[in-house]
């Protein structure tokens, strides 16, 4: 009897332990994001030490990767069952994960986080497409350009307008002996946006037809290249390897006359730069259009876990950074660069109070308005085409230029294979 | 001994000696067997993004990739980028193997930082170089502006044929020293009593050359022509760090098709069937040097 009592005493004993053991374990959220530099990722890690201390129950551990590797390990994690909890994305992106049958809608949490803070339509539309949202938005990047206030008053010059504009103006500043116009012509990703900055700038937007089919090869795409090729004679010599790094040098070494790029603010303060000289404006327009557009990138977040209870911590996560009282902190894990998805954001103090932000007000308030505007190939249409992605990995849109500024071709023969090789992306 | 015994002896050796090459042969079959296989079983299929599932096509990516223009181009691109090296950096090794065999004040600590180029990891020397050629504050235009050599900034990586040549010598300048290194121990090697005879025998510096030293580094020059033909073949960390295979893929060699076909285009068994023709013509070549390029034993 009594080794029964025993026995019962024990096993209840250890049936407590275990439940409380259980209940002791926090639900473990693996997030992957593709902000290596180290103060984006000390950044990051504040927020989520602040989160973990509010949220006990919750332990979120960030595990940066780059962009340059994420495309094939993210899948691989994947299908060896590996996967983060949450991973960044650009739209592009997304729809690679979402072909592997990865992503489930995540519409319900983007509608209530909608109503609580409003998110910025150009932010929200590339990720909402085949009747669901794949990713919720939590920051922007735009093209915008940027140049030296002082340069262009001692040449004479505005800040142009229209294409006949730039071409004016990088014609006078190379003959200032500057590049006048800094534009890349690399088989690279920067050189995707850019052209595609100009592209849109044309009513050259559109990649696909309503059915699908490719619409890259028609004559407004063939003007706007035209036209990239035009005024590339004014950039560097060895832009057709440049990235990012290399405008962004040229620009700061006072060489290149205007750069377009998602921001120069950073690079351009750290070299002791004067607020009041630096100007951005919006991508120069076609002579016909009344309006600038401009390429943006929204970057967010998708949620992989497929626990529920993991999948409620995502969420909770995500919408703890939304907090306009940690967005602005989040957002500035680089000042200057990443703009806010949502209007709360926006305005948020948190935002603005960022010493960076206060000195350059003026210029962030210029890149958000231009952010509205913004447009993302393959992503304008709420139907989306999964060959995107491939389009966009192989750099489709930059080896077009590249095969008429470096390789002589003809706008319009280059356009035409340009739609071929997007054609067998597709296939 | 008795033959039993013999027998048992023998045995207990063969054992013994497979015991001690069984953890080779099962690291080697784990990081070579098997991904050899498993590309092997890749080729045959058509998977495009890692980790998704694909279906049993046979040799239709192997038709696929060997009727297309791209995959010639880029081979054709990788035999000018293989060719190139070998003469750069066999010019500048040898030279710089005779440099360092002579006897200089500085002679030993010149031969030991002469390897410096070639640990240097190789992010380190894509930044240096693409900073030294940059227009925008690299050092290179204005040398050469100044010196002048030309009137204006050029881009190194702006044309087919000056990117081609602007890698080359850079890859060249990195490993150039450990193929020097190689030259310099051959040539240590060879007695200094052949060189006075011939001197004595009124033979110049360049016969020399000719008739002692280049014959007796010949096996040292076989070894670092099939080994060196080879890993220039799988370069592609300088080539995708420097120009991404461009600019219009004027130096896209086989290497960065093969990674751009699997992790860019999404085609990973177009990728594998490309990388299973690529090992299969370094096999080839690497046989074909064996049998033709190697040195004959001396009264064999």
């Amino acid at each position: 009897m009594l080794r029964r009592s025993l026995l019962t005493a024990g096993a209840l004993a250890l049936a407590l332990l275990a439940s409380g053991l259980a209940q002791a374990d926090p639900v473990q959220i693996r997030l992957w994001h593709m902000e290596q530099p180290p103060q984006r990722v000390a950044r990051v890690q504040q927020l989520i030490d602040e989160f973990n201390k509010a949220n006990p129950d919750i332990v979120v551990k960030q595990e940066p990767q780059n962009w340059g590797e994420v495309y094939a390990k993210a899948p691989a994690a994947i299908a060896a069952g590996n996967a983060p909890d949450i991973l960044f994305a650009i739209p592009d992106f997304t729809t690679v994960i979402k072909g592997l049958g990865a992503l489930e809608s995540v519409k319900d949490f983007t509608d209530k986080l909608d109503k609580q803070h409003h998110f910025i339509p150009a932010t929200l539309r590339p990720y909402a497409y085949d009747g669901g949202v794949w990713a919720v938005p939590l920051y922007n990047m735009a093209i915008s350009m940027w140049y030296r206030k002082s340069v262009f008053a001692k040449a004479g010059l505005t800040p142009p307008q229209t294409w006949s504009d730039w071409k004016k103006d990088a014609e006078t500043l190379t003959k200032a002996g500057l590049y006048g116009a800094g534009l890349p012509a690399n088989k690279h990703l920067y050189t995707d946006q850019t052209v595609y900055a100009v592209l849109v700038n044309d009513d050259a937007a559109e990649l696909f037809n309503d059915d699908g089919s490719l619409r890259f090869n028609n004559p407004k795409t063939v003007e706007a290249y035209s036209f990239y090729k035009d005024i590339y004679k004014f950039s560097a010599p060895d832009a057709t390897n440049w990235t990012w790094g290399e405008a962004e040098a040229c620009f700061d070494s006072g060489k290149c006359g205007t750069v377009l790029q998602f921001t120069v603010i950073s690079t351009y303060n750290a070299q002791g730069g004067d607020p009041a000289d630096l100007g951005v404006v919006a991508v120069p327009h076609a002579d016909g259009l009344k309006d600038s557009n401009t390429i943006s990138y929204s970057n967010a977040a998708m949620i992989l876990a497929k626990d529920p209870a993991k999948r409620q911590a995502a969420e909770k996560f995500i919408s703890f950074i939304l907090e306009p009282a940690n967005y602005g902190r989040f957002l500035n894990m680089e000042p200057g660069l990443f703009l806010p998805a949502t209007e709360d954001g926006a305005k948020a103090e948190s935002f603005w109070s960022d010493p960076l932000a206060v000195k350059y007000k003026a210029q962030i308030e210029t890149m958000i308005a231009n952010s509205q505007h913004g447009m993302l190939f393959g992503f304008t249409k709420d139907k989306v085409m999964s060959s995107i992605g491939a389009i966009s990995a192989q750099n489709i849109i930059a080896e077009t230029l590249q095969r008429i500024v470096a390789g002589g071709a003809a706008p319009a023969d280059a356009v035409a294979a340009g739609q071929k090789e997007m054609e067998a992306a597709a296939k | 001994m008795p033959r039993r015994s013999q027998r048992r002896a023998a045995r207990r050796e063969a054992i013994f000696a497979w015991t001690l090459v069984a953890p080779v042969i099962l690291w080697l079959g784990a990081t070579l067997v098997y991904p050899l296989v498993s590309s092997l079983a890749l080729s045959v299929e058509n998977v495009r993004i890692i980790g998704s599932a694909g279906r049993f096509v046979g040799l239709d990516n192997y038709l696929s990739i060997l009727s297309a223009s791209a995959f010639w181009l880029a081979l054709a691109r990788s035999v000018v980028w293989v060719v190139g090296n070998a003469v750069v950096q066999t010019v500048l090794a040898m030279a710089a193997a005779l440099i360092l065999e002579q006897t200089f004040p500085g002679v030993r600590v010149a031969r030991t930082w002469i390897v410096v180029t070639w640990i240097v990891p190789t992010i380190v020397i894509v930044i240096v170089w693409r900073w030294l050629l940059s227009t925008s504050g690299g050092m290179i235009n204005p040398l050469l502006i100044g010196l002048g050599v030309i009137n204006e900034p050029v881009g190194f990586f702006s044309t087919a044929t000056s990117a081609m040549t602007s890698l080359v010598l850079i890859n060249s300048w990195r490993w150039f020293p450990f193929i020097a290194v190689m030259l310099l121990a051959g040539l240590q090697r060879i007695p200094a009593d052949l060189y006075e005879a011939a001197a004595i025998d009124g033979a110049s510096r360049f016969a020399r050359f000719r008739r002692i030293t280049l014959p007796l580094l010949e096996p040292a020059l076989f070894v670092l022509t099939v080994i060196g033909t080879l890993l220039s073949f799988n370069v592609f960390d300088i080539v995708w760090l420097i120009t991404g295979g461009g600019p219009a893929d004027a130096t896209t060699t086989l290497p960065i098709l093969i990674y751009r076909t699997a992790f860019k285009g999404y085609r990973l068994s177009e990728a594998a069937a490309m990388s299973v023709v690529a090992m299969l013509l370094l096999m080839g070549l690497a046989m074909l040097a064996v049998r033709t390029l190697a040195p004959r034993e001396e009264g064999g």
